[in-house]
């Protein structure tokens, strides 16, 4: 019976959690703390640059192939022209552009349409007596080869000097070229959170091997292999990396939601939907792992490269 | 075989602590290891254990120059090589059973050949009742039989101690130099370094005597001999 007792206590000795006592002593919150916030800017910074995608993506979508062609509310000798004369030139234009062999479709937008698109800037009430509209034709090219465009332009400009054709590509480019530099200003964020990781788990794990240099010394030269002693760390820094990843991902989580409620609130038009699909959201999940796996094979690096130094 | 052939040791750019040390212990051999303090005891004892290399001279252990060896056979070299440290070096996060465990699970033994070994073995050494102990609550001599049931437990081929009983009362003192008898008697390969002149000339065995860093071999006194000399005072 006694026998008996004393092996299942012994069962509980086994359940030991590390040879040296790495999870005892400070230092850990605070890698925990900062696993936790480099985590929360990272996923912060990645779902910004799931948002500028779907931002870019929304508004560049469908203007690939589509030009505008402007007909000024002023002629070309800056007088103002009647709305009869607009609609007039708009229907020249119509005739003659809709035999075009690069034209796959043309739409003349009406005046109360042109209305609705500037009331957000200059109000709802409105009249067309009130304010010179300019005429747009909606243009769908087949394709929209930058030599079909120049000569749209010449015909255009034949027709109606004062007219002028839109290919989005300025405004469109502008943007393409604003969300590439937030796109690498995220991977930059990206780069520096996995620099701060390394150097912060490095040092922590330096400090550790300092601290329990007498025990390492002891596995060293009791036989235990440079793999064993290095487990034992990579485990440590793991564990710490993982509870400090999780926490971050429920804090960042916690912020995106509160971004989103907020955007819903402002009922702002321009800004994308915050909502992510489940790709994204598997991506933001991976985030935590993917610093944890950082924190474990800069761990073992650092062990490997300081047990080296042992005969 | 373990065999020093002119080795010197220096720390860093300091004056040798070892010079020029020579010496043969033949598979189970039986030595103390004695001299003053600061005499290079602990030096010598940090390259049988391999805990340093030397700064010259050629050191073989079991017929297998260390200077040429990779990191792995000197790691698996280490494995038959058992230590008693003089400060014991127990791991204070552990249980007695789980100290005594550690070289066999470095080992990757199987937990039940694990379970039976250490068992029996703290029985032996009186703490069976002490196996869930940490060191920490326990007394020097508690403590001194964990190290040296740690340091046996895988029958190593060669067995260091540093003053090993210097903690234990006559009778366990004994005891344990019986144990290391025993060893001995199996095939394994002692050295033992202590102060103790009585335990030196209770048990005839050679003696490897450190001076300044310059070593010495003296043959063990006979029993006979030794009466002699009680008697008459020669």
């Amino acid at each position: 019976m006694r026998r008996l007792f004393r092996e299942k206590m012994l069962g509980s000795a086994r359940s030991r959690t590390y040879d040296i006592p790495l999870d005892r002593g400070a230092g850990s919150g605070f890698l925990i703390l900062l696993v936790l916030l480099m985590t929360f800017l990272a996923m912060l910074a990645l779902s910004s640059s799931f948002v500028l995608g779907a931002m870019t993506s929304r508004w560049s979508s469908g203007l690939e192939n589509k030009v505008t062609i402007e007909i000024p509310a002023t002629n070309s000798e800056g007088e103002t022209r009647s709305l009869a004369e607009i609609q007039a030139v708009a229907g020249r234009m119509k005739s003659l552009l809709g035999n075009h062999p690069a034209i796959a479709q043309t739409e003349i937008l009406k005046s109360e349409d042109v209305l609705a698109l500037v009331a957000p800037w200059l109000g709802e009430d409105l009249s067309l007596a009130e304010i010179p509209v300019p005429g747009l034709i909606s243009v769908e090219l087949i394709d929209a080869d930058a030599a079909v465009i120049k000569g749209l332009s010449e015909r255009i400009s034949a027709i109606d000097a004062a007219s002028r054709l839109d290919a989005h590509e300025a405004w469109l480019g502008d943007l393409l070229r604003f969300t590439r530099s937030l796109h690498f200003a995220a991977f930059l964020l990206a780069l520096i959170i996995s620099i701060t990781t390394v150097t912060a788990v490095a040092g922590a794990v330096r400090a550790r091997m300092a601290m329990h240099k007498a025990e390492v010394e002891l596995l060293h030269l009791m036989g235990a292999s440079d793999e064993y002693i290095t487990r034992q760390f990579q485990r440590h820094s793991l564990l710490l990396a993982l509870k400090g990843g999780i926490a971050g991902t429920l804090a960042a989580f916690a912020g995106l939601m509160i971004v989103d409620w907020i955007g819903g609130e402002m009922d702002v038009v321009l800004l994308p939907d915050f909502r992510l699909h489940v790709l994204q959201i598997a991506a933001l999940m991976a985030m935590p792992l993917a610093i944890a796996l950082i924190a474990t094979l800069t761990a073992r690096f650092t062990v490997m490269r300081a047990l080296v130094r042992m005969p | 075989m373990i065999k020093f052939e002119h080795v010197g040791l220096r720390y860093g750019i300091g004056p040798e602590v070892l010079s020029d040390v020579s010496f043969t212990l033949e598979p189970g051999s039986f030595h103390f290891l004695s001299g003053p303090s600061g005499a290079g005891k602990s030096s010598l004892m940090s390259l049988l254990f391999i805990g340093r290399m030397p700064t010259r001279g050629i050191v073989s252990m079991f017929d297998q120059n260390i200077a040429q060896l990779g990191r792995k056979q000197l790691t698996a070299i280490r494995r038959r090589i058992g230590v008693v440290f003089q400060d014991f070096r127990l791991l204070n996060n552990l249980s007695a059973f789980d100290n005594v465990a550690l070289p066999l699970r470095i080992q990757g033994k199987p937990e039940k050949e694990i379970r039976a070994n250490v068992h029996e073995l703290l029985e032996w050494v009186g703490l069976g009742d002490h196996m869930h102990s940490l060191p920490s609550t326990m007394s020097g001599g508690q403590q001194q039989r964990i190290a040296i049931a740690r340091a046996v437990i895988t029958r190593p081929r060669m067995l260091l101690a540093d003053e090993p009983t210097g903690n234990l009362d006559d009778e366990i003192g004994f005891r344990l130099m019986n144990l290391f008898e025993q060893l001995n008697r199996m095939g394994t390969t002692i050295v033992i370094a202590t102060h103790n002149e009585s335990m030196i000339e209770r048990f005839a065995h050679k003696r490897l005597i450190l001076d300044s860093g310059r070593l010495s071999i003296v043959e063990p006194k006979s029993w006979v001999r030794r009466k002699i000399e009680e008697v008459t005072g020669k």
